[in-house]
């Protein structure tokens, strides 16, 4: 008696939605299998990488992220050279400085830089805000009615704000919209059922149902990706058949494995190497535990994953 | 090898006959499991039952042994969430034949450079791949030997009969796995494994080449196996570790039931961040040895910080260490920050403390891995447990500055902690982790503490310190416990028989976590806890629970004039006795009159509170048994443990079983949605061994809208009443949940039906 292997396809299947507009428009989701399972059934679209621009990114101390961006200034600068970027789907602009209690930059000068990146590149673009709620809410809405026609996604919208970021993104403007939660697999199916009470169409909204680096309490992260896609695969259940797009770079960045300077931690070695590897290690976990899209920044880091994507499906 | 409690009790006559000594067949059936007692002290169990037993208890996957104590596989489940994982995977690093020596010795000096601690474990590369690639027998002998000096244990990957032999020679004794066999030379391999006593590892071209072998494997009688499912390419790789664990765990076809091999150093072309990439994925799912290249910093914080989450047990929260962090550079002379060893607040505010660019030293104190509030309500944190940490951290002598900064969601300990630490100066911190930056930055505590010691030794000046002597119950009633007062509430209590079956509610709404009672508590104000006392016996409370809080000063003269208030008010109302304080449950129980039921204590748990029960024994008092240790149980195979161990501990100090009332820990929908029926099943064993159940019920719907709740909660209250649930402690001004409740009562035919049944 030999081995057969069994395939194990699912009847539930991830909705695919696309971003951007023509030759780079790319499509997330759509598979109806858990993540790489190629042997249970073929993967239709693979995982895409977005590349991180900040409006802090002059700020970032990494001599591998200065010698790719060497010469950049504005914004548009930083997402052409993004564009060329080995392994790049799409971008993400990354609105740090308008937090009121940071920069505290005006919504006019950030919608400014968004409209006129927007201009200048052709892959599809994702919005993240400061975090801040209130200026978030009018930020996304600014953006997202200039960017009229981009078919951009925007990152996210909270219980707190899902009203008018749903209303103003989704509705008004027809973009995308992400729904965001934190490791709560019972919010994130509610906060959809919400976005669609508002009547935004399941294939506008997009999921980052939380994020950690790893060593982080990541152990929350990875059950509710397991969760959710086993909810969306196994169960059917509409409301979590939502792709699901994970901001790695912002965590992997930010904890001390990266940050920590050589000469504060003599035995760990090469900063750059330690950041790249937080990175690629938390974008591999999100993958394997079912993300559509990963948000990174490094493009040492950004190939290697694309390299494991492309080996993988 | 361990068979399940449950399975055998399944198989079992089910008498309950005491003649194997034990008093239920569950219990007799759950020390069998623990090898505590043979399975033919009972006449009754037939042989086949037995050769089924060892049949259908076989695990899927095998637990595999090898090194000086490395544990391998044996897992139950596909993912974390569904129970938990055993054992973390290792990870490897390989050495070969045809590297030069040089190259030999830098790679095994690159390895051993990795070591350090996260979280109380130690990282490093546990176990050395040996390679041979040629047909030197000596030199692989010699290279294993010189891996095995570095002290790791090794994995040797040798498909030449001859080498195998003589590495084995050398190297024996360590355990080591012999990753050898192959399609081709299964046969030789098999014996030399077996001579030398150790594992065997199996690999072969493809999956069903590799099921082939292992089947002739076990054939040959060798079922101490390992796989190396590593393909041609990452893809392939992928999908044999998956379909292995699959087809071992869901079909139940224990020829895949052994751990895998994952070697990325051969699908990765030495590209050290796609091994990093790849190591991460074969992290979560499901190698059990990963190889890479090299282990440089850059690999192991990433890949030991996944690992440790991802073998954490969903049930069990993972702690950091109760010690001193020196953060920013912070010596003797910087001020001291307090909190619990829960791993998620440690990060949280040692993160936000290291934002603040401020010398601190962090003290966490043990509180059994629960954040803040849960810890402070549980009694796991509280002043006597900072002071032992004190004082088992010497801090009195280490930290020459006197400030200590406590979470403010604990500001009510602030009296007590500086009490029983004197001298220092205590503060309330901020109530969030992300106030902590601004906080320090602006050091507000410095003008705290400044006003503390102030405070301090003004008290020192105007209280000369007099003698605390310990006054005995009788002393402290006669001295310390104000006189009743009677007033008249309009509510009168309506009795209770305690043999009757009717389903006892216990009214939880007397708890010191509501600052309301908690004021009322500590100024003996009797208006707020009668008005509550009041509204629960109008809606039907059989007793009511008194939650006086840690209470760790005051306790007995606290609880002793609560029983006397609400019993000498309410007709002797039967009461529960709640706090973490043992002395204040004891002097509550001297006042408290029996005439409606005995006195609950509450609670006893299999863990650290298990001499609860000593105390109910001692008392004549019924107990509430939560069945769990340190965290919620993971199955009822743990549950049903934990409630045999209390129920033998009552017992034998003379109790009655039914005095004993079970708790399975009712579990939040909203995180938990998937142990709910483990719950309910576990009060129908309970309920089949004729034992009574209580339990917090109304935690299922804890986060849920208020509209929502009362409706959760009378649908669970109805299937735990149908599983033989026989009380809970609820709101009992909870209308649904009271007319469900007797309803419930009616159709279990507990309580005659008439119109008015429920006025009744």
């Amino acid at each position: 008696m030999s081995f057969e292997p069994k395939k194990q396809p699912y009847r539930g299947k991830i909705n695919a939605v696309t971003l951007g507009t023509g030759d780079k428009a790319v499509v997330i989701g759509g598979q109806n299998v858990l993540p790489f399972y190629t042997f249970d059934a073929p993967i239709e679209h693979a995982p895409k990488i977005g590349v991180e621009i900040s409006d802090l990114a002059s700020e970032w101390k990494s001599a591998g992220l200065s010698e790719f961006y060497a010469g950049c200034t504005t914004m548009v600068d930083y997402a052409k050279k993004a564009e060329t970027m080995e392994g790049a789907d799409f971008l993400c602009l990354h609105f740090e400085s308008a937090d009121p209690n940071g920069v505290n930059r005006s919504v006019a000068d950030c919608v400014a830089d968004a409209k006129a990146v927007a201009d200048a590149v052709s892959m599809p673009i994702v919005i993240m805000g400061c975090k801040n709620i209130e200026k978030d809410g009018e930020l996304f809405s600014k953006i997202a009615e200039a960017l009229q026609g981009k078919n951009i996604l925007v990152l996210s919208a909270r219980s707190e704000d899902y009203k008018t970021v749903g209303a103003s993104v989704a509705l008004a403007y027809g973009q995308k919209v992400g729904a965001e939660t934190a490791d709560d697999i019972n919010l994130a199916k509610q906060l959809n059922i919400m976005l669609k009470g508002l009547t935004v169409s399941p294939e506008s909204i997009v999921m980052n149902v939380g994020t950690a680096a790893v060593g982080y309490g990541y152990e929350y992260v990875a059950s509710t990706l397991d969760r959710v896609r086993l909810a969306a695969l196994d169960q059917s259940d509409a409301d979590l058949q939502m792709p699901i797009m994970a901001p790695v770079s912002p965590d992997s960045w930010s904890v001390k494995e990266s940050t920590a300077s050589a000469e504060d931690e003599p035995a760990w070695g090469d900063q750059e190497e330690r950041a790249i590897g937080m990175e690629v290690a938390t974008a591999s976990a999100d993958l394997t535990g079912g993300a559509d899209a990963v948000i990174m920044r490094h493009p040492a880091a950004v190939a290697t994953i694309k390299k494991f994507i492309n080996e993988l499906v | 090898m361990a068979l399940k409690g449950l399975d055998i009790f399944k198989l079992s006559p089910k008498k309950n006959c005491k003649e194997c000594g034990s008093p239920t067949c569950m219990a007799f059936c759950m020390k069998v499991a623990q090898g505590a007692i043979s399975i033919d002290k009972c006449p009754y169990f037939s042989d086949d039952a037995k050769a089924m037993l060892n049949e259908a208890t076989a695990p899927a996957m095998k637990t595999i042994t090898f090194g000086k104590d490395h544990k391998l596989g044996g897992e139950t489940v596909m993912f974390r969430h569904e129970k938990t994982l055993v054992n973390k995977n290792l990870y490897s690093v390989p050495v070969s034949t045809s590297m030069t020596e040089a190259e030999v010795d830098k790679k095994l000096a690159d390895m051993a450079k990795v070591d350090y601690e996260r979280i109380g474990e130690r990282m490093y590369v546990e176990t050395i791949f040996v390679r041979n690639e040629g047909t030197d027998a000596a030199a692989y002998a010699a290279l294993a030997q010189k891996a095995l000096a570095t002290g790791r244990d090794l994995i040797l990957e040798c498909w030449d009969v001859e080498c195998a032999k003589a590495a084995l020679a050398a190297v024996k004794d360590s355990k080591p796995i012999l990753d050898g066999a192959t399609p081709a030379n299964w046969e030789a391999m098999n014996e030399v494994a077996k001579e030398n006593g150790v594992v065997l590892g199996v690999w072969a071209e493809n999956i069903s080449d590799l099921y082939d072998t292992v089947k002739k494997l076990e054939a040959a009688g060798n079922k101490n196996l390992v796989l190396d499912v590593t393909g041609k390419t990452g893809k392939e790789t992928l999908a044999n570790a998956v379909l292995v664990r699959r087809t071992a765990i869901k079909d139940g076809d224990r020829s895949f039931g052994y751990p895998s091999i994952v070697n990325l150093s051969k699908i990765c072309g030495g590209d050290m961040h796609l091994e990093t990439a790849y190591a991460a994925m074969f992290t979560e799912k499901y190698a059990s040895i990963i190889v890479l290249d090299n282990m440089t910093y850059a690999q192991a914080l990433p890949l030991y910080g996944l690992r440790q989450n991802i073998f954490t047990d969903p049930q069990k929260p993972m702690k950091v260490e109760s010690k001193i962090y020196p953060l920013n550079g912070a010596d003797e002379n910087s001020p001291c920050a307090l909190t619990v060893d829960f791993a998620l607040t440690y990060f949280l505010v040692s993160g936000e403390l290291e934002r603040s660019n401020q010398p601190v030293n962090l003290i966490i104190t043990d509180a059994s891995g629960m954040s803040v509030l849960t810890a402070w309500a549980a009694g796991k944190f509280s002043s006597t447990s900072v002071k032992k940490t004190f004082a088992d951290l010497d801090i009195e002598n280490k930290i020459k500055n006197r400030t200590l900064i406590i979470p403010g969601k604990v500001a009510v300990m602030k009296g007590e902690i500086a009490e029983k630490l004197p001298g220092w100066n205590v503060v309330v911190g901020p109530t969030e982790a992300v106030q902590l930056p601004k906080y320090m930055k602006d050091k507000e505590y410095e003008a705290a503490a400044a006003a503390a010691a102030a405070e301090a030794a003004a008290k020192a000046a105007s209280a000369p310190k007099e003698e605390v002597k310990e006054l005995s119950f009788e002393e402290l009633l006669a001295t310390k416990v104000p006189a009743i007062e009677k007033v008249d509430m309009g509510v009168k209590y309506k009795g209770y028989n305690p043999e009757s079956k009717t389903f006892v509610t216990i009214g939880e709404r007397i708890h010191c976590i509501s600052p309301v009672i908690r004021k009322a508590m500590d100024e003996r104000d009797p208006a707020p806890i009668l008005k509550r006392a009041a509204e629960q016996i109008a809606a039907g409370a059989t007793y009511l629970d008194v939650n006086i809080g840690p209470a760790e000063k005051d306790g007995p003269e606290r609880m002793m004039w609560a029983v006397k208030l609400l019993q000498e008010n309410f007709d002797n109302v039967p009461l529960a006795l709640d706090t973490a304080n043992k002395k204040a449950i004891e002097a509550g129980i001297k006042v408290y009159n029996r005439t409606n039921g005995k006195p609950i204590v509450n609670s006893a748990d299999a863990g650290s509170r298990i001499s609860y029960i000593d105390l109910a024994a001692a008392n004549d008092a019924i107990c509430i048994a939560l069945c769990s240790a340190d965290g919620i149980a993971k199955d009822n195979e743990e549950r049903m443990k934990h409630c045999h161990n209390m129920l033998e501990r009552g017992m034998s100090l003379g109790m009655d079983a039914t005095d004993l009332w079970f708790d399975p820990l009712f579990l939040v929908v909203k995180g938990m949605q998937d142990k709910q029926m483990d719950v309910l099943n576990a009060i129908k064993m309970f309920a089949d061994e004729g034992l009574k159940s209580t339990g917090g019920l109304s935690n299922n719907s804890n986060g849920a809208p208020k509209t929502l709740r009362p409706i959760m909660d009378s649908a669970l209250v109805a299937m735990a009443m149908m599983q033989g649930l026989t009380s809970a402690i609820v709101n009992p001004c909870d209308l649904r949940l009271m007319e469900t409740i007797k309803s419930c009562d009616i159709f279990k035919n507990h309580v005659l039906y008439s119109d008015s049944y429920l006025e009744l």
